[in-house]
């Protein structure tokens, strides 16, 4: 374990010398994601302005829906961006294989090879979102919420992993997963906005089947003293679940791999 | 002349059919389209209802009139995304631009029937988009056939006017390398003031604008207000209007920016 | 002592059979058809420490199926694969310890990365001491002429630059057991010799285990004394270079040099023309049926000869034979 730490902050460290040689383009990149959510912000607030609320749900409210969501999105968009990329980039090329002979998990190499500077807008951008809204709501920052927001936000971040990881699996039998990939991972959009819009049936496919309601409304429900039942606590137990059967999913697909090895 | 006139028909209508054939080919990728559309039209229309629970008009709009345009923006959002800019940024990278450059047709012209013909394919791929969208959401088309050619007026005209746009903004490309960045920057920009993602006329004063002066409504917030019934016909002489000086100031610009730019690139020898 | 240890080795594709047309592609997403494909087909071999094996065959006929089973990147279909006492998939991690893979034309350095900063990354993921890094380091860049592209990222980088600097990569962590892809191809002379300086003087100095899968007979005349080939996942021939030598090498060619020309000479039985020009003639013959002076002097005796020079068979030729059938024929 410490092994794989360190190992990994020296990936980080050489992939930033990579990306200091193109400083330009590192902006830009970081940038480009934090104009993306202002887009989708401005939408929010032009709608939202000329109503008291969304199904009970003021603007700064929804914000902090928005910022939770973003910063657990940014966390797989930093650290394991390379998920979506595993068709075209390592298994396609035959550049898997290079992960396999080497002496550590391939997974971890997987994930280690990349950091993406894209992220960090987004973890900006969702950060400054949940301090706007808890200022102007006058939500507190207690030692209790700051470590209740802590681990929503790492839960947040494993369960995007978590669904990226089994959806960018299917590589390995369709050597590219992008699409499919994009079709599980855009819904997440479902989950800008209070659940309790959607009809019964979406809420309960966003919280227990591809659970998305766990990184943003269920947290925000808790921060703001609304009562939603126990589930406002589930969110590091259902990351953990998912991240194993994610693991799980990861590891058959390995297996396809090295019977196939296409 | 009019020998010419022909062959030049028969390149382009061949290169038109090859980048039809291309896009088919991505199976996959119109599968998972078609599914993130539809789920993006759920989120659409529930934030919608939500956001009408208490009022019956929003800045002059009912809620059907409403959920009908965004329908609408949703089945033809990819018309406001770009594929100019990743073209530039390959041709840049492979050093394809000189070998484009050498080739007896004008290179604007090519990429323009390139991108029509993708454009023609993905509406008539998306069909059964709008046939779910009527289906699930009681989506409302016009009768009137005048409305519809109003309609694919208005829209061949400011797909022109985005290409050429697209056209400029992707020679930065020559300068900064990196596409992605650029192309992320300009669909969010773009979506936004297209009115892609929200009715222009719900926007404040200010905003409503700054909309009118980029390039971006002309392609999307246009056309799409004909074909949901917010924009009467009676206006589509004055739209068209615009359109047109908008289009003919972009190619003069498009062109002039562009020729710079290469002349700059290919005197440094990049 | 074995260090690999190959036993009917086998490894079944099953590849999904494309139907045509949209009913076609329907059934097939409903009952996908299969077609199997025998990549390798019960091969069995055993490779001693030190040794410096080329294992040769032509494209698609198994042979980096084979390396990906030894490699444990590939499981087999049945049979089994030992290296060094292990199941390479099973103990794929510490199997990855022991060895050192060249894939091609494919790095394993990182496209943007300084090499140095490359060569770190991997020294970090093999856990080689910091000290023997070191030594290694200084040794590797006097052999390989690595000093001045410590700098250079690898995307800057000539394909003769790019394979030493790959060599390097993969043998920084001194692995017992080293599998070469085609270490030579596209290179010029000096580079490849370069190379094949630096395998030999490994495999002498620590006994490393080599596998050389390779087109170029240069490069197996130069470091292997033994050849495995295989050939439509089958094992053909397993043994020592000389011995394909003898076998397939009974026939020699001497090339004359004519005052006039002539179309129609005898020759002694054995022995053919193979090739007639104006003023040069070529003949073939069986060394075993009879000698190089008995062909001289039989066509001294008809014609006038300027010159004349006798050619050893080269590898090359012999490889074509082979895959041609003719171990196949002297089986029989």
């Amino acid at each position: 374990m410490t092994r794989y730490l360190s190992l990994y902050g020296y990936f980080l460290i050489q992939r930033f010398k990579i990306l200091m040689e193109y400083r330009l383009n590192f902006f830009i990149g970081s940038a480009s994601t934090a104009i993306l959510q202002a887009a989708s912000l401005a939408t929010i607030w032009v709608v939202m302005r000329q109503i008291p609320s969304l199904n009970g749900w003021n603007f700064y409210e929804v914000i902090l829906i928005y910022g939770l969501l973003t910063m657990g999105e940014s966390i797989t968009h930093m650290f394991a961006d390379n998920l979506w990329t595993i068709g075209w980039n390592y298994i396609r090329s035959g550049d898997f294989d290079r992960f396999l002979v080497r002496p550590i998990d391939p997974l971890f190499h997987l994930l280690a090879d990349r950091f993406c500077h894209d992220g960090i807008g987004n973890f900006v951008t969702g950060a400054l979102l949940i301090g706007v809204s808890m200022y102007s709501l006058h939500v507190a920052l207690t030692p209790l919420r700051a470590i209740y927001i802590l681990v929503a936000v790492i839960s947040g971040g494993i369960i995007f992993i978590a669904l990226n990881l089994i959806t960018a699996t299917s590589a390995f039998w369709l050597t590219e997963s992008i699409p499919v990939t994009q079709v599980v991972f855009n819904m997440n959009e479902f989950a800008k906005y209070p659940l309790n819009i959607y009809h019964n049936a979406i809420r309960i496919l966003l919280t227990w089947l591809i659970p998305y309601g766990f990184v943003s409304f269920y947290p925000a429900s808790y921060l703001l003293g609304r009562d939603a039942g126990p589930v406002v606590w589930l969110s590091p137990v259902v990351a953990t679940v998912f991240i194993l059967i994610a693991y799980r999913v990861w590891l058959f697909g390995l297996r396809h791999y090295s019977g196939t090895g296409s | 002349m009019i020998q010419s006139l022909r062959r030049n028909v028969s390149i382009y209508s061949a290169i038109a059919s090859t980048a039809a054939k291309a896009r088919l080919a991505y199976n996959m990728w119109v599968w998972a389209d078609f599914f993130a559309t539809i789920i993006s039209m759920f989120i659409f229309v529930y934030f919608w209802r939500a956001v009408y629970a208490g009022e019956t008009t929003l800045s002059g709009l009912t809620l059907a009139q409403t959920i009908n345009y965004i329908l609408l923006a949703r089945l033809l959002a990819p018309l406001v995304e770009t594929r100019t800019i990743y073209f530039f940024g390959y041709m840049i990278r492979q050093g394809q631009i000189a070998v484009e450059l050498t080739r007896p047709l004008d290179m604007q012209l090519r990429v323009v029937v390139e991108t029509f013909a993708e454009l023609a394919t993905f509406l008539v791929q998306r069909l059964p988009l709008f046939l779910l969208a009527w289906l699930i959401f009681g989506l409302q088309l016009p009768s009137n056939p005048a409305v519809w050619i109003a309609f694919f007026i208005s829209l061949i005209l400011g797909q022109a006017v985005l290409f050429l746009f697209d056209w400029m903004f992707a020679c930065l490309a020559f300068y900064v390398t990196e596409t992605w960045g650029l192309s992320v920057v300009r669909i969010g920009v773009g979506s936004f003031f297209s009115g892609a993602l929200v009715p222009l006329v719900m926007m404040p004063g200010w905003l409503q604008n700054i909309a009118a002066a980029m390039p971006f409504a002309q392609a999307m917030s246009v056309p799409v207000s004909f074909l949901s019934g917010i924009t009467s016909l009676a206006d589509a002489p004055r739209l068209w209007t615009i359109q047109i000086i908008w289009l003919a100031a972009l190619l003069i610009l498009s062109r002039v920016i562009f020729s710079i730019t290469v002349r700059k690139v290919t005197v440094q020898g990049g | 002592m074995s260090v690999i240890e190959v036993r009917e080795l086998t490894k079944v594709f099953k590849i999904p059979k494309k139907e045509i047309g949209l009913t076609g592609a329907i059934k097939a997403l409903f009952m996908p058809k299969y077609e199997q494909k025998t990549a390798v087909d019960r091969v069995n071999f055993q490779i001693d420490e030190g040794e410096v094996v080329g294992y040769i065959g032509v494209n698609g006929a198994g042979k980096s199926t084979t390396i990906k089973m030894l490699t444990g990147i590939l499981v087999p279909t049945s049979g089994h694969a030992r290296v060094l006492g292990r199941d390479p998939h099973k103990e794929r991690v510490a199997n990855a310890r022991e060895i050192g893979v060249v894939f091609g034309q494919r790095t394993q350095l990182w496209w943007d990365l300084a090499f140095i900063e490359s060569l770190n990354l991997v020294a970090r993921i093999y856990q080689v001491p910091e000290t023997r890094y070191k030594k290694l380091l200084d040794q590797f860049a006097e052999m390989l002429e690595l000093k001045e592209l410590f700098h250079v990222p690898i995307r800057n980088m000539s394909l003769g630059q790019k394979m030493r600097a790959e060599l390097a990569a993969t043998l920084i962590h001194e692995p017992r057991v080293v599998y070469l892809d085609e270490p030579t191809i596209g290179l010029d002379l000096i580079v490849k010799e370069r190379i094949r300086e630096f395998i030999k003087e490994q495999n002498q100095t620590k006994s490393t285990t080599v596998v050389l899968t390779t087109h170029d007979l240069g490069d197996i005349e130069e470091l292997c004394k033994r050849v495995i080939i295989i050939d439509a996942g089958r094992l053909i021939y397993d043994g020592p270079i000389e011995t394909i030598k003898q076998q397939f090498g009974k026939y020699r060619e001497i090339t004359f040099e004519t005052i006039h020309s002539s179309e129609r000479v005898t020759l002694p039985s054995g022995a053919e023309t193979t090739h007639v020009e104006p003023r040069r003639l070529t003949v073939r013959f069986d060394r075993t049926l009879t000698t190089a002076s008995q062909v001289a002097a039989a066509l001294m005796n008809q014609i006038e000869v300027k010159d004349f020079s006798l050619s050893e068979p080269d590898l090359a030729s012999i490889i074509k034979q082979i895959y041609n059938g003719a171990l196949n024929r002297e089986a029989a």
